[in-house]
C-alpha cells in the first residue's frame, strides 16, 4: 500500500511537472517588444515579470474536454485534459465521476487522474484522421468513508497490504479525430470519440494467478469523448 | 447483402459481449446473476433434511482469490455423492470487490448440494459488506437440518471498529431462545464463523462472555470457523467445546462432519 501511495505521489509529481514546465518553457519564449505610438519602448522588469507570469498561468489552461464512460472509474465522468510534447502526444486528463447507489449505502464521487501516450494520427479523409493506439494509466479515488487510502490504525501495519480507496488501471485503446475547419469552429478545434480497454491492479492480481478467469472478466470497456478547444 | 449481415452480426455480438465489460467501478455494488443465496439454500437444507437425525456436510473456507483451487474442490465435493450440504467459513473474496464475489458464487452455484456463507473479515473490505448482503444474505442467520441448529454468525468486529455490536449477543440470545423453546426440536446445535474468539479480529473483550452465550445453546456439538488458513482443532476455553477450523481451500483441504443418529460425529480433513 505505501508503495503505491508513493508511486502515486511521485507520479502526480512527474505530471505536474511536466506541466509547469511546459509552461515555463512557452513563458520563456522569444520576448517582444511593445509597439506603441510609433515608438519603440523596452520593456521595464515589470512588464517582462508580468508578461512571463501570465504565459505561465495561460500554459497551465486546459486545451481539452473530456467525457468518458465506464472504466471502472465511474459510470460518466467529466473533465478538462492537458496536450503537451512535441506533437501533443502526451495528455494529462483530470475526471470526476459518479457511481450510482446500485445495491450500495450511497452514490459516490470519484476522481481520476489519467496519463495518456498517443503517439501516432494515420489522416483518413478529410479532416478525419484515426490514432491507431492510446496507451497509458490512470488512478481512481473514491470520495466515501466505505474505503481507506492507508489501513485505519486499529489494524496491524500491513494487515491487508493493499487501499480500497486508490486503484490504478492500464489501458489501451484508439481514436477518431475529427478536425473542424476554421471556418466552421464554433467551440471546438477537434472532437475525437475513442475506445479504451482496461484492467485494474485487483484483477491482475487475481487474473495472473487463476485460469479460472476470462478476458471478459477482467477486462472492461470504457467510451468516451474529447473536445480540443484550443 | 452478405456483407451488410456480416456487419451487422459482428455489431451485435461485439455489443453483446461489450455489455458485460462495461463496468462502473470495482466496489460498485452492481450485481448480475442470483442473490439471495444463503436463504435459498438454508430453505432447501431445510427441506431436504426435515426429520433426519444423522447427516454428512462438507467444510470450505477462505477460497479468496484462489478461483482454479475452488473449482477443485467443487469438483471434490461433487464427487464424493454422500453429501448433504456444505458450509463455507467465509473469506469468499480478498479485496471485497463486486466481482469477486460473483466469480465465487458461479464456482459455488456447481455444488450438487446447498451450500451457505458466513461474512469473512476481507468480504467487509470496501463495498463488500453491501455485496455479500446482496448475494448471500444476513450477516447472522441460522437454520435447521434435522434436529440440528446450524447458528452462523458475524465474527469480524475489528471491521466494525466496535461502531456495530459483532458478535450479535441479542441475536445469539434470540437463538438461544428459540432452540430451547419446548417442541423447537432442536437437539444439537453447531456454531459457524469466521474469526475464533481469542483471534485479533475478534472482539475478545468479550471472548469469555461470547463463549459463554453459546454453551447455553441446546447441545452443542462444536464450533466451525477459518481465518488463519489452517487445520486446527482446539478446546479454546478448556471447556471441552471444540473449535474446528478448517484451512484455506489453497491448503488442498476440506473438512468432512459426519452427525450420527446417535448424537455421536466424526470428523475428517480430506485432501484433494
Amino acid at each position: 500500500m505505501t508503495m503505491k501511495q508513493w508511486s502515486f505521489r511521485i507520479l502526480l509529481a512527474i505530471i505536474m511537472t511536466a506541466i509547469s514546465s511546459q509552461a515555463w518553457a512557452q513563458a520563456d519564449e522569444v520576448e517582444i517588444f511593445q509597439v506603441e505610438k510609433d515608438t519603440i519602448v523596452a520593456r521595464t522588469r515589470y512588464d517582462k515579470r508580468l508578461d512571463r507570469y501570465q504565459r505561465f498561468w495561460n500554459a497551465l489552461i486546459p486545451r481539452n474536454f473530456k467525457f468518458q464512460m465506464y472504466g471502472g472509474m465511474g459510470l460518466v465522468n467529466i473533465g478538462v485534459g492537458w496536450r503537451y510534447g512535441k506533437n501533443h502526444q502526451w495528455e494529462t486528463d483530470l475526471l470526476f465521476g459518479l457511481i450510482p447507489k446500485y445495491e450500495s449505502h450511497s452514490t459516490k464521487v470519484t476522481m481520476t487522474l489519467k496519463e495518456n501516450f498517443t503517439p501516432w494520427k494515420v489522416h483518413l479523409k478529410g479532416n478525419l484522421y484515426f490514432q491507431p493506439l492510446s496507451t497509458g494509466l490512470y488512478f481512481n479515488t473514491v470520495f466515501s468513508d466505505q474505503f481507506w487510502t492507508h489501513e485505519p490504525s486499529r489494524y496491524p501495519r500491513g494487515y491487508y497490504g493493499f487501499s480500497t480507496r486508490v486503484r490504478t488501471h492500464v489501458f489501451v485503446g484508439e481514436r477518431l479525430k475529427l478536425y473542424i475547419p476554421e471556418s466552421k469552429r464554433h467551440n471546438f478545434r477537434s472532437i475525437s470519440v475513442f475506445y479504451e480497454i482496461s484492467s485494474c491492479d485487483l484483477y491482475i492480481v487475481s487474473a495472473a494467478t487463476n485460469s479460472y478467469l476470462k478476458p471478459k472478466d477482467y477486462l472492461v470497456l470504457s467510451l468516451g469523448l474529447i473536445c480540443e478547444i484550443f | 447483402m452478405k456483407i451488410k449481415d456480416l456487419i451487422h452480426v459482428t455489431i451485435t455480438a461485439f455489443f453483446v459481449t461489450s455489455c458485460d465489460m462495461l463496468e462502473t467501478h470495482p466496489y460498485d455494488v452492481k450485481i448480475s446473476g442470483e442473490r439471495g443465496i444463503n436463504a435459498k439454500n438454508t430453505a432447501l437444507i431445510e427441506q431436504k433434511m426435515a426429520g433426519r437425525t444423522n447427516m454428512r456436510f462438507g467444510v470450505i473456507s477462505d477460497t479468496q482469490r484462489r478461483y482454479n483451487d475452488t473449482e477443485d474442490v467443487v469438483s471434490a465435493l461433487n464427487a464424493r455423492g454422500d453429501l448433504d450440504f456444505v458450509v463455507h467459513c467465509g473469506d469468499l473474496s480478498d479485496f471485497g470487490a463486486t466481482r469477486e464475489f460473483e466469480w465465487q458464487r458461479d464456482i459455488l452455484n456447481d455444488l450438487k448440494v446447498p451450500y451457505v456463507t458466513v461474512i469473512g473479515n476481507h468480504d467487509c473490505l470496501g463495498t463488500g459488506e453491501d455485496t455479500y448482503l446482496e448475494i448471500f444474505g444476513e450477516l447472522n442467520y441460522a437454520f435447521t437440518a434435522g434436529d440440528v441448529r446450524f447458528v452462523c454468525l458475524n465474527t469480524n468486529a475489528l471491521e466494525y471498529d466496535y461502531s456495530r455490536p459483532v458478535p450479535d449477543f441479542d441475536y445469539i440470545e434470540s437463538e438461544i431462545e428459540y432452540c430451547n423453546a419446548e417442541g423447537s426440536g432442536i437437539n444439537r446445535t453447531i456454531v459457524v464463523m469466521h474469526v475464533k474468539p481469542t483471534e485479533m479480529v475478534f472482539n475478545n473483550n468479550v471472548a469469555k462472555p461470547f463463549q459463554h452465550y453459546i454453551t447455553m445453546l441446546p447441545g452443542l456439538q462444536f464450533c466451525l470457523y477459518g481465518h488463519e488458513h489452517q487445520l486446527t482443532v482446539d478446546d479454546l476455553f478448556g471447556d471441552g467445546v471444540l473449535y474446528y477450523q478448517c484451512p484455506a481451500v489453497y491448503k488442498r483441504y476440506y473438512l468432512l462432519f459426519t452427525l450420527n443418529s446417535d448424537g455421536s460425529y466424526d470428523y475428517e480433513a480430506v485432501e484433494f
